[in-house]
């Protein structure tokens, strides 16, 4: 179909062209009304320069530099050092920071993705759906300090989840003082936080699919679990792929949740992650060279990983 | 002919180039110092934001204004958790204040960045000749360049609660490591889930880095030191041992990361704990009464008779790119030089009250002869001052501690094995 008006749209243009002569003042008002377009796309333009390529260009030289963010003719060219430093076997930057992104990211995503498909279907089945979506939709709208910190006291050993772990006989757990607590700990709030929106597009692509499908399984006597795996998951792909990459890449960007929730990236590093440790070598120690650099890597990653999904995405057929 | 859209391309180009350029100088001008008709203004920023600190500083401020009607310096503040990046994004934009209040950790950093201006030789001698050997120390490079005046200053030694030691069954507190391992076990109390009710002996403190403040406190009883002049490692023998003892005080269940001493030690649940002198004044509004049980001691060494100490400080510097660094170190110079009527600095005053070690020796004899009068407790402290190590600023000092600090955490909560950490950390500080 689209194929056949692509088709039928060339040749009118074709005809259009050999039918036409060259007409002088036209060209004239197309080329002045090109230059129009263009004024109007200035500032977007402008922005898109100032605010995105231009700092995304300083920050690939800056990876390759060595500087210590007070005066910009201090930086000096170092090539590639920065990189062999980081992406060494006894970086901590490979691990636990790296390793630590990942896993945290890999949490993140499973947690909301499941929590917010679970939410999303039951959601579907209730009446005064406009309330249920609002209430997931809470903590979006909080800031992440305010999120970071209530959980940070729920979390203390005389916190509220101790506290009724304590009342059925559990001894107390370290969620942020164990360093192998500490990362799930953080993800599980991550996870939390981000499900609001997350719940509001899986809802979105529920009601877009039709319902006549439905009525088809019902019919057929097909129960629940299987409409669910059968019909709502297969056509819900298109929009748990985009909630799977958006909440990937906010996964591995996640910084604020991390400072808020245990300050330094401890216990013994177990918190630690690229995007706070970027902030770490560039804003304390003083290594723009370095925080640019492993910039850089998690952009690479992060990239890989998306080009990887929309990979998958399209072997299954989500490109029609 | 109908008219280009927004006129001519060139003129609107030359006007936008023209608008950016005086945005970007005005911009510039906005943080730093000004002068109009003879008159300068300075800028100060610190973080001395909160009270009492606010005020006190705004006081010695105001008294230079209103005798130096030509130089007035006006105050900015941040939240000591901000000044670091306040510093360097200032900088950065060209809109750094004329003073700068930072903590000495940082001046190796920022001193090899050309941010601090190199201080009069009279300023200089000053400092290097009538300021505690610690202080000074702790404000002059491995090259021997002055960051500036000495300000908040510090020393750590072992607080303990007497009490809590008198029913183990001990009056005096450790002075060798044996008998600090000793009186932590007995002190530590748990109850049948395990929790802790009391912590034998606290290796941590609030804030930024926790456990390296203690671990450098027990590595000056070894006279041993962390980093080099230059930056690297240190670390020997001796402070492969502090490790050893911090791991074995974990592993005995004597100390904890998951109990904040400055919490829990005034509810008379940690026995020990090694913080530094300004704790002192928390203490006294926190026990009221009960204060009378805590004790200080010099921190303890591996045998009798040595002892250890980290003195950090502050300083009060004077910016590189400063439009008026003459008058920016007058300034200084008046702050921390200007006498009262007990014959004391100001600035010394300033700092005594708040519960710092006046820097000054001359300040320091006098004021901390009449405070230790009144409170015994600040002996330790205040002799500490004569042997403790001054905290390293080598440019990669910060990094450094850091890497301390993920060591130490690494000790005392994974409770990983001393030879492998100790070696690791030695080759991460080296890698700077």
């Amino acid at each position: 179909m689209t194929g056949t008006y692509a088709a039928a749209t060339r040749q009118a243009s074709a005809r259009q062209g050999a039918a036409a002569p060259p007409v002088a003042p036209r060209s004239r008002r197309l080329r002045r009304q090109g230059r129009a377009g263009y004024l109007f796309l200035a500032p977007s333009l402008l922005f898109f320069m100032v605010f995105l390529i231009l700092p995304s260009l300083f920050a690939i030289f800056l990876s390759l530099s060595q500087w210590g963010g007070y005066d910009l003719t201090q930086i000096k060219f170092i090539g590639v050092k920065n990189y062999r430093d980081i992406l060494n076997l006894h970086s901590t930057f490979v691990s636990p920071i790296l390793v630590n992104t990942l896993v945290f990211a890999a949490l993140s995503v499973i947690l909301a993705v499941v929590g917010s498909l679970v939410v999303a279907q039951c959601i579907e089945r209730l009446r005064f759906q406009g309330f249920w979506r609002f209430l997931y939709f809470l903590p979006v709208v909080a800031t992440v300090v305010a999120v970071g910190n209530v959980w940070k006291m729920m979390y203390q050993p005389s916190g509220l989840i101790n506290g009724i772990l304590n009342l059925l006989h559990v001894n107390s757990i370290g969620f942020l003082s164990d360093p192998h607590e500490a990362l799930p700990s953080v993800a599980v709030v991550q996870a939390w936080a981000s499900i609001g929106a997350a719940v509001l597009i899986l809802t979105a692509g529920i009601k877009a699919i039709d319902r006549t499908i439905y009525e088809a399984a019902e019919i057929d006597g097909a129960n629940s679990w299987r409409t669910f795996w059968g019909i709502t998951l297969p056509l819900l792909r298109p929009s748990l792929l985009f909630v799977f990459i958006t909440q990937c890449i906010a996964g591995m960007q996640s910084f604020a949740l991390i400072i808020v929730m245990t300050k330094d990236g401890g216990p013994a590093n177990a918190t630690n992650v690229a995007a706070f440790e970027m902030y770490q070598q560039a804003f304390r120690f003083g290594a723009w060279g370095t925080a640019s650099a492993m910039a850089m890597v998690l952009f690479v990653i992060i990239f890989i990983i998306t080009l990887i999904q929309l990979w998958i995405s399209r072997r299954a057929g989500d490109d029609d | 002919m109908r008219p280009a859209l927004f006129g001519r391309p060139g003129r609107t180009a030359r006007f936008a180039l023209v608008a950016g350029a005086a945005a970007l100088v005005l911009s510039a001008c906005g943080g730093g110092s000004g002068s109009a008709n003879g008159k300068v203004t300075l800028t100060f920023l610190s973080h001395y934001g909160d009270e009492p600190m606010k005020g006190g500083i705004s006081k010695l401020i105001n008294e230079w204004n209103s005798s130096h009607p030509d130089v007035q310096v006006k105050q900015q503040t941040v939240k000591f958790d901000d000044l670091l990046t306040t510093l360097n994004v200032r900088q950065t934009g060209g809109r750094g204040a004329d003073i700068l209040s930072s903590y000495a950790l940082w001046g190796g950093q920022l001193a090899a960045n050309g941010v601090l201006d190199k201080p009069p030789a009279d300023v200089a001698k000053d400092i290097a000749g009538n300021y505690s050997p610690a202080a000074a120390a702790a404000v002059t490079s491995g090259s021997g360049q002055v960051f500036g005046y000495p300000t908040e200053f510090n020393t750590y030694v072992l607080f303990y609660n007497k009490k809590l030691l008198a029913d183990a069954g001990y009056t005096k507190p450790p002075s060798t490591w044996a008998e600090l391992k000793d009186i932590a076990e007995k002190t530590t109390k748990k109850d049948s889930s395990g929790n802790y009710k009391v912590e034998g002996l606290s290796l941590i403190q609030d804030g930024d880095n926790q456990t390296a403040h203690p671990f450098l406190s027990l590595l000056n009883s070894t006279g041993s030191t962390f980093l080099k002049p230059g930056g690297e490692s240190a670390l020997d023998d001796n402070a492969k041992s502090v490790m050893q003892l911090e791991s074995d005080l974990v592993k005995s269940g004597s100390t904890t990361t998951s109990i904040m001493p400055t919490k829990n030690f005034p509810s008379n649940g940690v026995a020990m704990a090694i913080q530094a002198g300004w704790w002192i004044g928390s203490l006294k509004t926190q026990m009221k009464g009960d204060y009378k049980n805590v004790g200080t001691a010099p921190v303890p060494g591996p045998e009798a008779g040595k002892k250890g100490s980290l003195a950090y400080a502050f300083f009060t510097g004077v910016n590189a790119r400063s439009k008026h660094k003459q008058q920016a170190w007058q300034f200084l110079t008046w702050l921390n030089s200007n006498k009262n009527t007990q014959g004391v600095t100001e600035m010394g005053d300033f700092l005594a009250t708040n519960g710092l070690i006046p820097p000054r020796k001359a300040d320091a004899d006098i004021l901390g002869a009449k405070l230790q009068a009144a409170d015994p407790n600040l002996t330790p402290i205040y002799q500490a001052a004569d042997y403790a190590m001054a905290e390293s600023n080598a440019a990669n000092g910060y990094k450094a501690k850091t890497s301390l600090h993920n060591a130490l955490d690494k000790i005392l909560v994974n409770h990983a094995p001393v030879d492998r950490t100790f070696n690791d950390l030695i080759a991460e500080i080296n890698r700077k």
